[in-house]
């Protein structure tokens, strides 16, 4: 029976807190943390707890006011029914996916903290309840992965500082004395990462304790993308927030990584909510994949399947969402990053799955585009060259092939489309200045979307005859979009003009004249 | 072209510069094929420089274009693989158009169609990574290559034919760099580096029948066309095409001789194609000169590669097919000559060199043959010694001797005669005792006046001791 506690002192901490104001209802979210810190406890071990300081420390730092906002009917009705359903998918996602042979009320604790979390950001009653909605996400599911896959305590701490990302997202910038510094320092150390990559010195892992970081090839040149997108592109005083980019591909720990791609996704929504929704629900799918490697042993083989079919549907997820802002220029390459990696794990006959649904969403991508522009002709519709780079990109990652190529094409495509195609010098320039941003932003040879879409379009050829027309046919478009877009690329997440916006023309000549580097790369 | 004297029959050399990917290295192939067009293209570059030097009245400065693109025809020449080509192929098309800004307007339409069929060339190249690991002309067995990979590759190649007819006829440069350099010789190399991957034979026999035939009716279309054009502009392009269809239906032959044949048509049709594409006067010796050539008569150029098509035909019992081959050369005769006026002047300038020159290699084949075309042939399949003979007076080839001094010095009468039977102005009467010879032989024949002697420039010498020196270079190679 004492195994049932924690679900019911959850239940009982949701219904205070749906149904109070001010502390109390903080001290009921709190309770909710709690009560998963103690299944979580049950479940993996006592060192698990370390997980719920940091989800704990956020709730405590979102104040509620002490006066209950009145709502309405139509409001309320939308609230109960938004917890009942997400409780029930929580329930029935925690039956299909069991953790060793616990009772169901007792794993399902993590579960439903974050379908508490998904209600509240979902129909929330003001900004607050979604920021703690946006915090309740992020731990669970770091509960929920750490459950399947344990970990120690300090990586279950940091994965459930992870927590406190979303309210630092929200409040906190770089003082502006600092911002050119640590800009400066994180071009350097993507620096770094590439000469260490490009040497080949064999680092493998970074450990501190139970804590580890990979810096194999593919991961250094990850973080060295996030790095230089975040020195250059995030928002004034967001420039930090690429740390947790570096977080997401280097991370050892699944629990760690995944709440750190949450994390991202949070702080990334902070500024331009575009996509938000579609980018919570990749988060989750893409969630998902660790919980089913975990229980994949211990029940069917079907969860693998399943696993393929979460990877290539979160990542198309995650596409369809990236269209402008901090999800574009982070949350892009970092989850584009992570499922490259993800893919090398994949087995053949699942592999097939995942490129078929990559392709239907490559498709998928191109039609959405077709019927916005057929439904409302005057307004603004999506810029097609990035759609297409978008659909090869899709097509590209899940194109593996003994020679790397696919991995390379993906990785030249997200360089492209998360620092390359993003406005970071509106202002008219004229002579070599002007040619070169106009080459770099190019389909010709020396620019990476030449030499992305190109290798695209080798890499799923060797992956499949019907993939490789597909990505033909994107290339062609490819060439034709100038005509429909001109000159536009997606806006700048709100950065003025600055000396680092001349790292992007020369990122994409550097990838467009050495692509064979960044295989080397990719290859260690 | 000294590298290609230098070569050994069917020798390449491979040159590394850096090595990136297994199947993509960074390196320049120099064997018979790539060396022979990378010298025609470059000497027809550098006449066209010399033409647009000697001809005023366009101020535009095309020399930073024109020397990019040659450059970039040359890498697609040298590459040493299908990427790299492609990728060179890009260059080229940058080069030409100097669209950096993809949304300019300028030639736009084409440059999009190029781009989209060069397309083909790339999926060529990724089927033979796939296949074999890589798209390197060294290391590619030649069954890699199927149809669908050959139809891939000869979207390019026909689309930049398409292309020569398409650019003629707008408002015309005084020297047109595009045709021979942009158009003709990246179609002619990617056409015949082709068939060397695939060992010198297309993948079937339906599909040699298939090209023969519907490049064959292309080239009767275009001569047809050519016939009732009246721009001279287009009609110069639809001839040129014509040519090139006919070089491409002569490359579906699987034996050396049609070899042999098709690589003297591709490469000798890059000059045409330059000296074709300089703006010379109406009624000059140059423009007359050139529609000679395009005219595919005994004497030309182009007649020589048709009679060494037909001889392979002929052995193959197809003779059938030279009919429609005969009957293309027909018509484009009828279109170049119809038009044909007698000089009324005559200078020594570089097209009336230049196309002189050309009239002059179809005379002494051995000038080309033995050094340029048959390495080159070499390269896409094996070229048994003997298949070719050369002398100073003709060729011989299938057992059958081709007089091809004779046969110019005879043609040349011929269009002598003719000129000089077509006169437009009568000479003095003073010179014929009053009556003038149309007079004498029944009033419907002009006599035509001797043309003054041509004034040699200054650099007429420099020509003079540069032949001499070619002379005494064959001399002393000369096995």
């Amino acid at each position: 029976m004492i195994l049932y506690i924690p679900a019911a002192l959850f239940v009982v901490c949701v219904l205070v807190a749906y149904g109070s104001a001010g502390r109390r209802r903080q001290a009921a979210t709190v309770g909710t943390l709690a009560a998963t810190g103690w299944s979580l406890a049950v479940l993996v071990d006592p060192g698990s707890v370390a997980w719920a300081i940091g989800p704990i420390g956020a709730s405590l730092l979102l104040a509620r006011p002490g006066k209950r906002v009145n709502s309405s009917f139509e409001g309320l009705t939308r609230r109960v029914a938004t917890i009942a359903v997400a409780l029930l998918v929580a329930l029935l996602l925690a039956s299909r996916l069991p953790v060793g042979e616990n009772p169901l009320l007792l794993s399902a604790v993590p579960w439903f903290l974050g379908a508490l979390g998904a209600a509240w950001f979902t129909s929330p009653i003001d900004q607050s309840e979604r920021l703690q909605g946006q915090v309740l996400m992020v731990a669970a599911a770091a509960a929920v992965i750490l459950a399947t896959v344990p970990a120690g305590p300090l990586t279950a701490s940091l994965a459930g500082a992870m927590a406190l990302m979303p309210i630092a997202g929200e409040r906190w910038r770089l003082p502006g004395s600092l911002q050119l510094p640590v800009s400066l320092t994180m071009l350097g150390l993507a620096a770094v990462a590439l000469v260490v990559a490009g040497v080949g010195t064999s680092i493998g892992r970074i450990v501190l304790f139970d804590f580890s970081l990979d810096v194999s090839g593919a991961i250094l040149l990850a973080s060295a993308v996030l790095l230089v997108a975040g020195a250059a592109l995030t928002p004034i005083g967001s420039e930090w927030t690429a740390l947790l980019g570096v977080l997401v591909v280097s991370a050892s720990a699944p629990s760690l990584r995944w709440a750190a791609l949450g994390a991202l996704v949070a702080v990334a929504t902070v500024l331009a909510k575009e996509g938000e929704h579609l980018a919570w629900i990749a988060f989750g799918v893409l969630g998902l994949t660790p919980v089913l490697q975990g229980v994949a042993t211990l029940t069917s083989t079907s969860t693998v399947r399943v696993q393929a079919v979460a990877l290539a549907l979160g990542l198309v997820l995650i596409v369809l969402a990236s269209r402008v802002g901090v999800i574009r220029v982070l949350v892009l390459p970092a989850a584009g990053f992570l499922v490259m990696l993800a893919v090398t794990t994949v087995t053949s006959p699942n592999l097939v799955r995942l490129q078929w649904i990559t392709a239907l969403g490559a498709v998928l991508l191109v039609a959405r585009m077709v019927l916005a522009w057929l439904i409302d002709r005057s307004g603004r519709s999506a810029l097609v060259r990035d759609q297409l780079l978008f659909a090869l990109l899709l097509l590209g990652i899940s194109a593996r092939d003994s020679l790397g190529l696919g991995a390379l094409a993906a990785a030249l495509l997200l360089i492209d489309l998360a620092i390359v195609r993003i406005e970071v010098m509106p202002e008219r320039w004229s002579g070599t200045a002007a040619r070169l941003v106009l080459l770099a932003r190019s389909n010709w040879p020396p620019a990476v979307t030449f030499a992305g879409a190109s290798m695209a379009v080798i890499a799923t050829l060797q992956a499949s005859l019907a993939l490789g027309l597909l990505a033909a046919l994107l290339l062609a478009g490819l060439q034709l979009a100038p005509l429909l877009d001109g000159h536009a690329v997606a806006p700048s997440p709100q950065r003025p003009r600055s000396p680092l916006g001349w790292v992007v023309p020369a990122v994409s000549i550097a990838c467009g004249v050495a692509p064979a580097l960044l295989l080397r790369l990719l290859r260690l | 072209m000294v590298e290609l004297l230098r070569l050994a029959p069917g020798e390449h050399v491979d040159v590394p510069y850096l090595t990136t990917f297994p199947y993509a290295d960074l390196a320049i192939r120099l064997d018979g094929l790539s060396l022979a067009f990378a010298s025609v293209t470059l000497i027809t570059a550098a006449l066209l420089m010399l033409a647009r030097l000697r001809l005023h009245g366009d101020r535009r400065d095309p020399w930073f274009s024109w020397l990019l693109t040659a450059a970039a025809t040359c890498a697609v020449i040298f590459a040493h693989n299908l990427l790299l080509v492609y990728i060179a192929l890009q260059l080229l098309t940058l080069a030409w158009t100097g669209a950096l800004d993809e949304t300019a307007r300028r030639r736009r339409g084409l440059r999009l169609s190029v781009q989209i069929a060069d397309i083909g060339l790339l999926l060529a190249a990724a089927s033979a990574i796939q296949s074999v690991g890589t798209s390197g002309f060294s290391g590619v067995p030649s069954d890699t290559f199927a149809l669908p990979a050959f139809v891939l590759v000869l979207l390019p190649v026909v689309a930049r034919v398409a292309a020569l007819a398409v650019t003629a006829g707008g408002p015309q440069a005084t020297v047109a760099f595009e045709p021979a350099i942009v158009w003709v010789a990246p179609a002619g190399y990617l056409l015949m580096r082709m068939l060397a991957l695939m060992g010198g034979r297309l993948p079937d026999r339906p599909t040699a029948v298939v090209l023969f035939a519907a490049a064959t009716l292309v080239a009767l279309a275009m001569a047809a066309l050519a016939l009732f054009e009246r721009s001279a502009a287009r009609r110069v392009a639809l001839l040129l095409v014509a040519h090139a269809a006919l070089a491409l239906a002569l490359s579906t032959g699987a034996d050396p001789l049609m070899t042999v044949a098709c690589t003297w048509l591709w490469l000798l049709l890059v000059p045409l194609a330059g000296v074709a594409s300089v703006r010379v006067g109406a009624g000059s010796l140059p423009e007359a000169l050139t529609l000679v050539n395009l005219a595919m008569i005994p004497g030309s150029t182009a007649f020589v590669g048709l009679w060494l098509g037909g001889l392979a035909l002929n052995a193959r019992g197809l003779l059938f097919g030279i009919i429609p081959v005969g009957v293309g050369v027909a018509l484009s005769a009828i279109a170049a000559l119809s038009r044909l006026k007698r000089p009324r002047s005559f200078q020594l300038d570089p097209p009336t060199v230049w196309a002189a020159g050309l009239l002059l290699i179809a005379a002494f084949p051995i000038v080309a043959m033995s050094r340029l075309v048959v390495p080159a042939a070499a390269t896409v399949r094996l070229v048994p010694g003997g298949t070719v003979a050369t002398s100073p007076f003709g060729i011989v080839a299938g057992g059958r001797f081709f007089p091809a001094l004779v046969v110019s010095l005879l043609v040349g009468i011929a269009l002598g005669v003719a000129w000089w039977l077509k006169a437009p102005t009568l000479p003095s009467p003073a010179s014929w005792g009053g009556k003038s010879p149309a007079a004498r032989w029944g009033g419907k024949i002009k006599v035509p006046t001797l043309p003054a002697l041509p004034t040699v420039p200054p650099w007429g010498r420099f020509v003079l001791w540069g032949a001499f020196a070619v002379a005494v270079y064959n001399v002393l190679t000369r096995p």
